[in-house]
């Protein structure tokens, strides 16, 4: 099936033979896809269109997008690279091989990408649409011929700095299986239940969708896991778990995820958006809670929101005020 | 004088004469304040210390730590290199031309570096062993390991690709040509006459935001009536921008402000209805970073017949 339609993931097989037709390998044909899914992005405030197409080891091609949102300060926008990080992360894609782009990753995003475990190999190819009123260039553009020049992401972020500083072997990377031990406090016959109050049955199923994405959520600097569910008006669910940065700051947060899950899903305008829950441990050092619910106000017009805090079962070991996450290589 | 309290501003001439005391020239000496430097930060979530130690053209030279802050998503955190260029900017320092950190920058940072008009020729020497940031192993004219910044961000995005040569870019003068909003319903009508708000007013005027065109300012006030002042500075990759909030805090930090207790008035000037807007965001940060404060947020607008600059 040739897709007309952008897609946000092709599975192993279509890709293949996409890219026989096109007389290519499917690394060598990833940026043909480019400028088609740069329309998928949602940039309201720069207008400035980015995506990111990826390949996995098990053959699967993957789009990223930019996303913006007006009324919240520009740290909430999503890129194209955490997009495609964060959309493989939900089809269970174990490592990206290739990459390419259709402008330079910024610096934000080479330091995302570092939370790869295998990030030095990462294949990259910057493939700037051609200038249609200026005589192209010809290199990097459309993957035909000798110019597609794949470099190693090393070469766009040396002497780096990552997990592999700051973690030891054993703990799980982004895109590699984390399970963080948490359950509801609302289960539980202890003085913390109370803090939760009453979970209607009927937003039982978010709530638990919210907390697998908390298990899967990678934060193993600050140990503060958290994860987002999202319903639509069709009753279908968005799972987005919080992935964090060794830099700190380029983390993404569990809501911009659970977005990324929306948009990826097919999901259309926001106002689709429902109902939400967000789930995270009480009062730890790094906290969601009131972040996810100014977002929620301001991007979500149509969605109940609410917070649901859980406990740990590693050692019932709350996060302290202090964190703590990284200077104990901690063993999972 | 050899003085053996870390700063966040040493005078040129001062800069000049230690650096003569130790045998080495200014940007040789800097790495040697780095382990110093790195005391200062404030970081209690990762416990991992950053210090960066920069010289400006002017001969002055600058110190910035990292600053966390538990309560808040980590977006929150501000990095050393980023609090040097604060710390500059608070400063007016026009142009950064050697910078010594004790650690790789992250991503983060040499994206946020990218503000600097002559990004591609800061110098910048990674230091992380107080050996190697020693007087030059004896030998005063050896070559520390100083690369362009360039060079840890090659196939670089910022500023030139987005805005015209003429638009300021950070450490260069602004002027938004904003003033405040006159709020009939408010009960406090002296906002004019409040040095707090005509400090967040001039923060606001000076901010960087060329890209979303929504620059704001904050002011600090300490117990004693002193007031810091932070510029929101936008990048062009958005998500490293500094908010003004975290740059008041430097300028508290910077101008030898203790603990976060002692702040007890805040203001936010920022424009009504932005797409970038940094209100609920900063009303969190007081809310959980300073207890004993009183935040506000006051309107501003752009003056009519006047452009608003970058």
């Amino acid at each position: 099936m040739d897709s007309a339609e952008p897609s946000f993931v092709i599975p192993e097989a279509q890709a293949e033979s996409l890219a026989a037709r096109s007389g290519l390998t499917v690394s060598r044909w990833l940026p043909s896809l480019v400028p088609s899914a740069k329309t998928l992005a949602r940039p309201p405030i720069s207008r400035y269109h980015v995506c990111a197409v990826g390949l996995g080891p098990s053959g699967r091609v993957f789009v990223g997008v930019n996303l913006e949102f007006p009324g919240l300060p520009l740290h909430h926008s999503v890129h194209a690279e955490q997009f495609l990080l964060t959309n493989m992360s939900l089809h269970s894609e174990p490592h990206l091989t290739h990459l390419a782009v259709s402008a330079a990753p910024c610096g934000h995003c080479r330091q995302f990408l570092q939370e790869l475990r295998h990030s030095s190999d990462v294949q990259l190819l910057v493939s700037p649409e051609p200038d249609l009123d200026s005589s192209a260039d010809g290199v990097g553009n459309v993957g035909h011929g000798p110019d597609v020049d794949f470099k190693p992401l090393p070469v766009y972020l040396p002497h780096q700095f990552g997990p592999h500083d700051l973690l030891s072997k054993n703990v799980p990377f982004l895109l590699e299986p984390h399970d963080n031990g948490l359950y509801l406090l609302v289960e539980q016959a202890d003085n913390s239940s109370r803090s939760n109050g009453n979970i209607n049955p009927v937003d039982y199923p978010l709530v638990q969708a919210a907390l697998e994405a908390a298990n899967a959520s990678h934060s193993p600097y600050s140990n503060c896991p958290s994860g987002v569910a999202l319903a639509d008006r069709h009753g279908r669910f968005y799972k987005g778990s919080y992935a964090e940065s060794a830099a700190f700051n380029p983390s993404m947060s569990p809501m911009q995820a659970a977005i990324v899950a929306y948009v990826a899903g097919g999901g259309g305008g926001y106002e689709g958006i429902v109902r939400g829950v967000l789930v995270e441990k009480e009062g730890v050092a790094v906290r969601q809670e009131e972040t996810a619910k100014l977002f929620a106000k301001v991007v979500l017009p149509k969605c109940e929101f609410r917070v649901i805090h859980c406990g740990t079962k590693l050692g019932q070991q709350q996060c302290e005020e202090n964190g703590g996450g990284i200077q104990s290589k901690r063993n999972y | 004088m050899d003085s053996p309290e870390p700063r966040f501003a040493i005078p040129a001439a001062e800069a000049e004469s230690l650096a003569v005391l130790s045998g080495l020239p200014v940007p040789q000496w800097l790495p040697t304040l780095v382990p110093s430097a790195k005391t200062l930060a404030r970081p209690p979530i990762s416990g991992f210390h950053v210090g960066a130690v920069g010289l400006g053209s002017s001969g002055r030279v600058f110190v910035g730590v990292n600053l966390e802050f538990p309560g808040l998503p980590l977006h929150h955190s501000i990095h050393a290199e980023q609090f040097l260029l604060t710390n500059m900017s608070l400063h007016s320092e026009p142009h950064l031309t050697h910078l010594a950190v004790s650690a790789a920058p992250c991503g983060h940072c040499r994206q946020f570096l990218q503000e600097l008009r002559r990004a591609s020729d800061v110098s910048l020497l990674v230091c992380p062993d107080p050996e190697e940031s020693a007087v030059g192993n004896g030998n005063p004219g050896s070559a520390m390991d100083y690369a362009p910044l360039l060079t840890f961000l090659p196939h670089r995005f910022g500023p030139h690709d987005l805005l015209s040569k003429n638009a300021p870019l950070l450490l260069e003068p602004h002027d938004n040509g904003l003033s405040l909003v006159f709020d009939p319903s408010a009960t406090d009508s002296n906002d004019a006459d409040d040095p707090l708000v005509k400090a967040a007013l001039e923060a606001a005027n000076a901010s960087h935001a060329p890209y979303s065109g929504c620059p704001s300012g904050a002011a600090l006030m300490d117990g004693e009536g002193r007031v810091y002042k932070g510029s929101y500075a936008e990048s062009a990759a958005f998500n490293p921008s500094m908010l003004p909030m975290q740059a008041a805090m430097v300028a508290y930090m910077a101008g030898g402000g203790g603990e976060y207790e002692g702040i007890v008035r805040g203001i936010l000037v920022e424009k009504e209805g932005m797409v970038a807007k940094q209100e609920e965001t900063a009303k969190l940060f007081a809310k959980v970073v300073l207890p004993k404060c009183e935040f506000r947020v006051v309107h501003c607008r752009v003056r009519s017949g006047e452009k608003a600059g970058g």
